[in-house]
């Protein structure tokens, strides 16, 4: 205990201001990347249950991409791209897109397994009704299997953050990057290394609550929170039409 | 009621669903080898016979629900299925077009989990008939009031009994004014004491002259309800007749069956 206070914890508070905005970068990377991610995730999901040889392509794809590591990803996009076809990226977007790339491969795995666990009878319930196809799956299909899939996606997105630490690499003012600048100065890793992933942590706990609450208003009947108020509206309404319906039933 | 039925089963209504030369195959393995089957306008005709006869595949056929690899399918006189060989349709049509004529209740009720009793029928009434969420809502209040479930309206399918997600389950179909109803299995996924109120709101929609094509294994509902009535057994029928065919059916596989099952 006398050996940690010996150090220099105050370094880290100095910094705050680095590091918090590091910290943001490297949330704001991973946020639009998770949502980028979430649209290419859906649509490779779909070519993966697809026929042949639509499916291969797919799942080629998502193997590929599932097996790269994020620091290879992010230096393809930034350097091979820029190399091979002249585009050059600015870091923020090499880094999303370099996630999109692995985490779109991810999440296309979590929503397949997610949609093959929905019923092919609610599928025929809503083709029976005279819904279109693509009508049944927006409305029937992908509510249910993405109330499946949003526990597993909040893991990836916390993977998503930590990942955006390779992008030191391409020089993305992240945490890690923020750090290793002081560190360059201060000659202090252990204290911000620890400040480091202390951070990387409390984004964890923090997402983690934010994707419980969405979970948790999901659940059917809805509970409280932010759904309870939505539910109450929706009785609300309910309520007036049964009214209206059996006053006119009365009438008759 | 013009087009209900002669009281012999005989029927007096223009012909509705005509199944024609019906041949089904999954892969290699042909489950329907030719069915033929005419229902017709407020007539109420039962399919029955063992598991894996392809009653419930003959049933999927009339909306299209299976495709069935050779035959004719026609509903209002449509066709929408392959059609028959050196027969030209006159009209053709899709199956979003063919189901929004016909209703079907499931086994296994089908009730969409996330949505509320109301909103499952008020659902297909936006999504197929295109209907103001107002005035679908209001639709859907009153098809639930026709099968006793107003007060559930804003009940979760989970939050009800199998019988009254079943009874959802026709106010849904009903709501969209089918031409014909079809039922699969209606009961068979209900504990015992809840079989009869679904077999009671099916009995009130017979009454009300609405044209009806069930598979069933309630062979005493089939009695009291059927006008036609259909044996299957290895995806062909055996046999088929009009009121009393429990009592004079003929072929001993159909005798055998039916008592059995009584």
């Amino acid at each position: 205990m006398r050996l940690l206070a010996t150090y220099d914890w105050y370094l880290v508070w100095e910094n705050k201001t680095d590091l918090a905005r590091g910290l943001l970068t490297a949330i704001e990377v991973a946020g639009v990347a998770l949502v980028i991610s979430l649209v290419v995730g859906i649509v490779l999901a779909l070519v993966r249950m697809s026929k042949p040889p639509f499916s291969w392509v797919a799942m080629v794809y998502v193997n590929v991409f599932r097996g790269v590591p994020a620091l290879v990803s992010v230096i393809w996009v930034y350097f091979g791209v820029s190399l091979l076809l002249g585009i050059n990226f600015t870091v923020f977007q090499a880094g999303v897109i370099a996630l999109v790339l692995l985490y779109g491969a991810f999440i296309s795995e979590i929503y397949r397994a997610a949609l093959l666990a929905i019923p092919k009878g609610q599928r025929e319930a809503g083709l029976a009704v005279g819904m279109h196809p693509l009508r049944v799956f927006v409305q029937v299909i992908f509510p249910q299997a993405t109330k499946i899939a949003i526990p597993n996606i909040g893991s990836m997105f916390i993977g998503m953050i930590k990942d955006t630490s390779t992008f030191t690499v391409i020089g993305l003012l992240e945490v890690l990057r923020v750090t290793q600048n002081i560190n360059s100065v201060t000659f202090q890793p252990f204290v911000l290394f620890t400040a480091a992933a202390a951070m990387y942590v409390g984004a964890t706990f923090f997402f983690d609550f934010v994707f419980r609450v969405v979970e948790a208003s999901m659940t059917i009947p809805p509970g409280g929170g932010v759904a309870g108020i939505f539910s109450r509206r929706r009785h609300q309404r309910i309520d007036l039409v049964v009214k209206q319906v059996e006053a006119m039933s009365g009438r008759n | 009621m013009s087009d209900a039925p002669e009281p012999d089963g005989a029927p007096r209504g223009e012909a509705v669903v005509e199944l024609r030369g019906i041949r089904k195959s999954f892969g290699t393995l042909e489950v329907l080898h030719g069915v033929d089957l005419t229902v017709h306008t407020g007539e109420h005709v039962v399919v029955f016979g063992p598991s894996g006869s392809g009653k419930s595949t003959v049933l999927r056929t009339i909306n299209m629900l299976e495709e069935p690899s050779e035959g004719s399918v026609k509903v209002l006189g449509v066709e929408y299925g392959p059609g028959l060989p050196d027969v030209k349709a006159e009209k053709r049509g899709g199956p979003v077009q063919l189901r929004r004529h016909v209703g079907m209740v499931f086994q296994q009720f089908n009730l969409f989990p996330h949505l509320t009793a109301l909103h499952n029928v008020s659902l297909p009434l936006r999504a197929a008939k295109k209907m103001s969420r107002r005035d679908a809502e209001e639709r859907a209040a009153q098809s639930l009031a026709q099968v006793g479930l107003l007060r559930w309206a804003g009940h979760y399918p989970a939050q009800m009994s199998g019988g009254q997600q079943q009874r959802v389950a026709i106010a849904r179909a009903l709501s969209l004014d089918p031409k014909v109803m079809l039922f699969d299995e209606p009961t068979s996924a209900l504990d015992p004491e809840l079989v009869g109120e679904v077999l009671a709101a099916m009995r009130e929609l017979a009454e009300s002259g609405m044209t009806m094509v069930i598979v069933t294994h309630e062979l005493n509902f089939a009695r009291e309800i059927g006008d036609f009535n259909v044996f299957m057994d290895e995806g062909v029928i055996v046999e088929s007749g009009r009121r009393g065919f429990f009592d004079t059916c003929e072929s001993p596989r159909t005798r055998q069956f039916i008592e059995a099952v009584l």
